[in-house]
């Protein structure tokens, strides 16, 4: 079965061990993921923020090649990206002036490519067909987790993990909310089925500092050392996350929340594929655990049971 | 057309309004106009008609001119009808002959331009003098009225309207679904704002309530279904089964210490536990064990059995069956009260999660003397005492995207008294509340709240909160003090939650059994939200304490004095009078299809079994005219707002004649 993925930019550059990841794991549960042609970035954050036309027609742009493509599902697996794309969707569906101007964005599109390329094509406006769904979404609902667990080649049992939702997955709840805000439990319920432990704690709601890894580091650094804390007080051996970017942020900012923090020795942080890759039997080598700033290789192991001491 | 129009000498009074009328439309030029208008026999203008000398004037004219009718071109007939049909009354006319023209707020009020007001004000007078002459004399229906009072619910506005009407020499019964009356108020510690033993001040109007000879406690009771109308409902009431004869148990409580069936205690908010047999408190009234079916191992001795074995009095009876049986009253007082919003709804506040977030009520328990911790402020997790708690004022309050968007009205000042109250259990203890703003305006409130900043130290921070969760031992509150406008972190014991006031969780059903209306958030509508408080929209039903909105002791105790008052006025009279314009049914016409017995919201339409067509029953009928407007025959007809009459209005009100 074949069905139309976005990755995204930081999935396509900086993460790749997630990306490949997510595509073994899929292929293991009889899914192809094809990327639409000539996808671009979905603008991140920006598009929302501003609220100008243009800048929702980049994801609306990606959504629409997605239809011509004959495609009605469009999955990613970077919150962020999840939040744009459905946002923007809601967007041209909903309000008919922001329908009308980012369409006659689009058309402009087509006339430029057809003197590029020397023909032209017919327009036909997008209105939102497309239906944007995050991975645990289309796992839980597409695939269902029955067929998960009949696939599972590997004994995740003792493994304790704490399911890290960020904001993105969640809020607004009327936009973009896959779950209760305030009491979610889709990535819990997606851990025991790759048969795992889910660790509750507080701060799986909480915001990792988001872009502001650029533009106020400290910031990020400290929302992220937060939640590390917290995962680990609450006996998680490491953190699982649904967004590169959290990733990014929660992982790679592990050296600077040590020079912070005193009291920090440092979590591993998870991409949910690639323990749904190990658990479905994908080759240790494919999930890129060397590319980890905290590895989190102990974790793996062929072993039935992986005991870990932190 | 002008020929066949019935014969009648009518009266027109305009009326000013001072400027409320006169100034958009020309009163004078419409008294004029219409002097020489088929029917009208007399046309003027005055400046308020409604005032005494004007009443005056209407009752003179009628004497005068022997006017048969009289058309009073004013404001709403909501307003003056009564008053104006008092005053023909007077002059010896039958008051169904008074027509009200609405040129106020149907005219001068939406209009600016002022010859086109006075145009329409025409139209309108005209129509209804088509109307007036064909309306006929009507005499009110008489009624009978049963003078026996049902409260429903025995809290202390229950307790509060029986004991009142009671007093006033007539019976009542109440109907209580708990084993024992007393509400919520018999749960709460202390009271604001003076801090009397909240228990103390209630159980006396509790035993007041068993002794009086004119009440009737019906614990463990409730009403299935009301049918009948004002002065004569007839009222379903099911008698739960409670497996102990209440007359012969002697609260030995044998029965008790030999049940092996533990279960959550629902008077001390599940703090403690109880046993399947049972008594709520120990000041329960009626005082008798309960047994509490759905714990009980089985009602068949086979299976336990312990109790009845131990049993001297032989007072345990697992035969006892529900029962249900029918009560006459003329009048119904419903005081079911409130339930609190559930921890469920706010997730981010962890009540379910952490056991030490708890609501107002449950702390009510823990500071009462007769709780779970014997007046111990104790967190429930661990029995330790806290050293900081911190209250969330508005949770689930005030809050229009989530929650409820009302106040909640109590918790400002009971969130005061626990802070308060937690400070003199716990004199090196920290109480930080965290509130909107503090809304004290009653007597004694404002210096109550005062006396807990400044005698108790109790610290106020004002803005929400944002988060509650657990780490290691203690709770951390995420907030913000919106006076410094930063985030506030607090390390906490205990949290109270000030929970928002939400409908008592069997109202929409009661409703359904009662049919009396409700706002959206299920509290029960009062027929006026100024003038009459504590009446239903429904004649014959009252409202007292939180069924009807938050409201706390006092004003709960004031409203169910006030609804008994009423329930004093209907019984003091000897009969109703019921009015007449219902809708009757020519008995040539009806063919009996039944759709109005289906359109009549007040069960004022039946079929004749004998002759197979619908029959009103004229005092339930409140001449709504769903009947009139569904009939395909036209056999129902709504007396003085016939099919006949409304379409003269028409004809009237659209002829092209000109008199302007």
């Amino acid at each position: 079965m074949k069905v139309h993925y976005y990755p995204g930019c930081t999935l396509k550059e900086k993460t790749t061990n997630l990306d490949n990841s997510t595509r073994e794991a899929m292929k293991r549960l009889d899914v192809e993921l094809v990327e639409p042609e000539g996808w671009t970035c979905c603008g991140a954050e920006y598009p929302l923020t501003e609220e100008k036309i243009v800048g929702l027609a980049a994801p609306i742009r990606v959504l629409r090649q997605v239809r011509e493509e004959s495609g009605d599902v469009l999955i990613t697996t970077c919150s962020f990206c999840y939040a744009v794309l459905k946002r923007a969707n809601k967007a041209v569906r909903e309000d008919p002036l922001k329908h009308k101007r980012i369409n006659a964005y689009l058309k402009d599109d087509i006339k430029i490519n057809a003197l590029t390329k020397e023909k032209t094509t017919g327009f036909t406006e997008y209105n939102g067909e497309v239906k944007v769904l995050h991975l645990l979404e289309y796992l839980r609902d597409a695939v269902g987790y029955p067929k998960i667990r009949s696939r599972l080649k590997r004994d995740l049992k003792g493994l304790k993990i704490a399911p890290y939702y960020g904001c993105r997955l969640l809020r607004p709840q009327k936009e973009v909310g896959i779950d209760e805000p305030d009491n979610p439990h889709i990535f819990e319920e997606f851990l025991e089925v790759l048969g795992c432990a889910s660790v509750d704690f507080p701060f799986k709601q909480e915001c990792c500092g988001s872009y502001l890894s650029v533009s106020l580091p400290d910031a990020a650094t400290e929302a992220s050392y937060q939640i590390l804390r917290s995962a680990g007080l609450n006996g998680a051996q490491a953190i699982a996350v649904s967004c590169p970017l959290c990733f990014y942020n929660m992982d790679r900012r592990q050296d600077r929340i040590r020079e912070k923090f005193m009291d920090f020795t440092g979590l591993p942080v998870l991409f949910f594929t690639q323990l749904m890759a190990w658990a479905l039997g994908v080759e240790k080598k494919v999930l890129g655990l060397d590319q980890h700033f905290y590895p989190p290789d102990h974790l793996f192991r062929e072993e039935k049971k992986a005991e870990v001491v932190l | 057309m002008k020929d066949k129009e019935p014969k009648k000498r009518i009266g027109l009074f305009v009326c000013h309004c001072g400027i409320n009328i006169a100034g958009v439309v020309d009163v004078e030029k419409v008294a004029n106009l219409m002097k020489d208008y088929p029917g009208v026999s007399f046309s003027t203008n005055y400046v308020y008609v409604c005032s005494d000398p004007g009443q005056q004037m209407i009752i003179d004219t009628i004497k005068e001119k022997k006017l048969d009718a009289i058309i009073v071109a004013a404001c709403s007939p909501t307003l003056h009808e009564k008053t104006f049909q008092e005053a023909a009354k007077l002059a010896g006319l039958n008051p169904y002959q008074i027509e009200i023209a609405n040129i106020r707020e149907q005219d001068s009020w939406v209009h600016s331009d002022k010859d086109k007001a006075t145009r329409k004000a025409v139209k309108i007078i005209k129509a209804h003098v088509a109307k007036a002459l064909r309306n006929e004399s009507l005499q009110p229906i008489k009624v009978d009225v049963k003078k026996r009072a049902l409260i429903i619910g025995g809290g202390v506005a229950g307790l509060q309207a029986a004991l009142d009407i009671a007093e006033h020499g007539y019976q009542v019964l109440v109907v209580e679904k708990n084993p024992s009356i007393g509400g919520k108020m018999i749960q709460l510690s202390e009271t604001f704002p003076t801090l009397d033993c909240s228990q103390c001040i209630m159980t006396p109007k509790m035993v007041e309530a068993s002794r009086h000879p004119n009440i009737k406690l019906l614990t463990y009771h409730e009403v299935e279904s009301v049918s009948g109308f004002v002065g004569n409902f007839k009222v379903r009431i099911k008698k739960k089964p409670r497996y102990v004869d209440e007359k012969l148990c002697n609260l030995c409580a044998e029965c008790e210490k030999v049940c092996p069936q533990v279960v959550p205690d629902e008077f001390n908010m599940g703090l403690s536990f109880r046993k399947a047999i049972y008594m709520p408190f120990p000041q329960a009234v009626p005082g008798t064990y309960t047994l509490d079916e759905k714990n009980c191992l089985g009602l068949l001795p086979v299976r336990c059995g312990k109790c009845k074995d131990v049993c001297e009095k032989k007072a345990i009876d697992y035969d006892m069956k529900e029962v249900i049986f029918e009560e006459e009253v003329g009048a119904i007082v419903v005081a079911t009260g409130y339930d609190l919003y559930t921890m469920q709804a706010i997730g981010e506040y962890g009540g379910e999660k952490y056991e030490d977030v708890i609501n107002g009520l449950e702390f009510e328990r823990i500071l009462s003397a007769s709780g779970p911790t014997g007046g111990v402020v104790r967190r429930p997790s661990d029995g330790k005492i806290p050293k900081h708690v911190v209250f969330v004022q508005c949770t689930g309050s005030r809050d229009t995207e989530k929650h409820n968007p009302y106040c909640s009205k109590i918790c400002c000042m009971y969130t005061a008294k626990h802070a308060m109250l937690y400070k003199h259990r716990v004199p090196d203890g920290q109480a930080t509340i965290f509130y909107i703003d503090v809304r004290a305006g009653g007597k004694g409130f404002d210096e109550f709240y005062q006396r807990a900043i400044e005698e108790d130290r109790v610290l106020y921070i004002r803005g929400k909160v944002s988060k509650i969760f657990k780490e290691g031992d203690k709770l951390i509150v995420w907030g913000v003090d919106t006076l410094t406008g930063k985030k506030v972190e607090v390390e906490a014991d205990m949290v109270v939650l000030a929970m928002a006031m939400v409908k008592a969780d069997g109202i929409p059903d009661l409703l359904r059994k009662l049919k009396i209306q409700s706002d959206i958030h299920g509290f029960l509508s009062e027929a006026h939200p100024k003038l009459r408080p504590v009446e239903s929209l429904n004649s014959g039903f009252y409202l007292a304490g939180c069924a009807h909105g938050p409201k706390d002791i006092p004003e709960a105790v004031a409203q169910a004095s006030a609804a008994a008052a009423k329930v004093g006025d209907l019984f003091a009279q000897k009969e109703l009078l019921h009015e007449p314009t219902i809708v009757t049914v020519n008995d040539e016409l009806c063919s009996g299809c039944a759709i109005c017995i289906t359109m009549c919201p007040y069960q004022a339409r039946s079929l004749d079994p004998e002759k197979g067509i619908a029959v009103v029953n004229e005092v339930l009928c409140e001449g709504c005219g769903a009947c009139a407007a569904a009939c395909p025959s036209g056999a129902a007809q709504q007396r003085n707002q016939t099919d006949e009459q409304i379409f003269s209005m028409l004809t009237a009100m659209l002829s092209e004649e000109e008199h302007v």
